[in-house]
């Protein structure tokens, strides 16, 4: 899991590389230096596209088998709207640095790859802190609570995309495949799923610090773990609700989906680490009050 | 442009290099206890 996450990332930093040159395309120059800049991108494409290969088939390998599993039940998680986002924006980019012509987004595919990785493995980390008190009755509550959340929300983005896509294809073909790229990218749930294991690892943490605590102390921890775990879960919702209309109106590339939702699994993380920074009664009032 | 078709392959060759360094370290178990060396220091007993 962590080469899988490392290798993505070294990836994602020279497709970056690489992909810059495309973006310096609408800016004005001599004919000249045109031809030469569209030379370069021809050639960095196709290192791209290079470096891509070992990224989708080894970097991306859990996300392919959890999509499959997903379709072979007939159900639908979280790594089905992935993998569809992953091949809607290879795909053309395949054929687009084959033909010479185009945009391609060997950037969007390496960046979203990296940064969901990142998301699992800081999901990984919190769900082995939090160990086997996963099977209590509170936590348990919480994390089907969380996935009843995401799977919803998988299921509306899913339609979403595929109507506003459908809608800017008969009004804009050449749009559509980058809205529909950035409306799936968005559609990852990784922030929701990371919520509740977080907040458990947090409190897991914090239990272990003070284990002579009182029942009382156990009490409000439990009490505050909830509200952590509530904010994370509501907050990356709402987030989502919000940058949505946003991609499907074609403001957001690719590029910067796949940066907002590593912001939210931050969010979602840190906001869980300020939990474990609670030290005694006094800071525990104090998490109570701003939260 | 020509010394693109020379630097190119050079970065593609550093970045396999750099990633095959990185693959073997994390499965030669270098990533595995990162606090256990730190902690040796405090639990080494040589009174």
């Amino acid at each position: 899991m962590l080469a899988r996450t490392g290798l993505a990332w070294l990836v994602m930093m020279q497709v970056m590389m690489l992909a810059f040159p495309g973006y310096m395309r609408p800016v004005e120059r001599s004919a000249e230096a045109q031809q030469t800049l569209e030379q370069a991108i021809v050639l960095m494409n196709w290192s791209s596209l290079v470096l891509c290969v070992p990224l989708m088939t080894y970097c991306a390998w859990p996300l392919w088998q959890g999509a499959w599993r997903d379709l072979a039940r007939r159900r639908v998680g979280m790594d089905v709207p992935v993998a569809l986002g992953l091949l809607a924006a290879f795909i053309p980019s395949v054929i687009a640095t084959w033909r010479q012509t185009g945009e391609v987004y060997f950037d969007s595919v390496s960046m979203f790859v990296a940064f969901l990785m990142g998301a699992r493995y800081l999901e990984l980390c919190a769900r082995q802190a939090a160990g086997s008190r996963s099977a209590g009755g509170l936590e348990g509550h919480l994390l089907a609570l969380a996935d009843r959340w995401a799977l919803r929300f998988v299921c509306v983005q899913l339609v979403l995309a595929a109507g506003v896509g459908l809608w800017w294809w008969s009004v804009q073909p050449d749009q559509a495949v980058a809205v529909t790229v950035a409306l799936l990218v968005m559609s990852c749930p990784c922030a929701l799923s990371m919520s509740v294991p977080a907040a458990l690892a947090a409190r897991r943490t914090l239990s272990l610090r003070h284990d002579r605590s009182s029942a009382l102390d156990a009490q409000r921890l439990d009490a505050a773990m909830r509200r952590v775990a509530r904010q994370n879960l509501f907050g990356s919702l709402a987030w989502h609700v919000l940058v949505t209309p946003l991609a499907a109106m074609g403001w957001v590339q690719p590029w910067l989906a796949a940066l907002t939702m590593l912001m939210s699994s931050l969010a979602v993380a840190v906001n869980a680490w300020r939990l474990t920074r609670i030290q005694g009664p006094s800071g525990l009032g104090l998490v109570g009050s701003t939260g | 442009m020509d010394g693109l078709f020379l630097l190119l392959p050079i970065s593609l060759l550093l970045v396999l290099g750099i990633g095959v360094a990185f693959w073997w370290a994390v499965f030669s178990g270098q990533f595995d206890e990162a606090g256990e060396a730190a902690q040796a220091i405090l639990d080494d007993d040589d009174s």
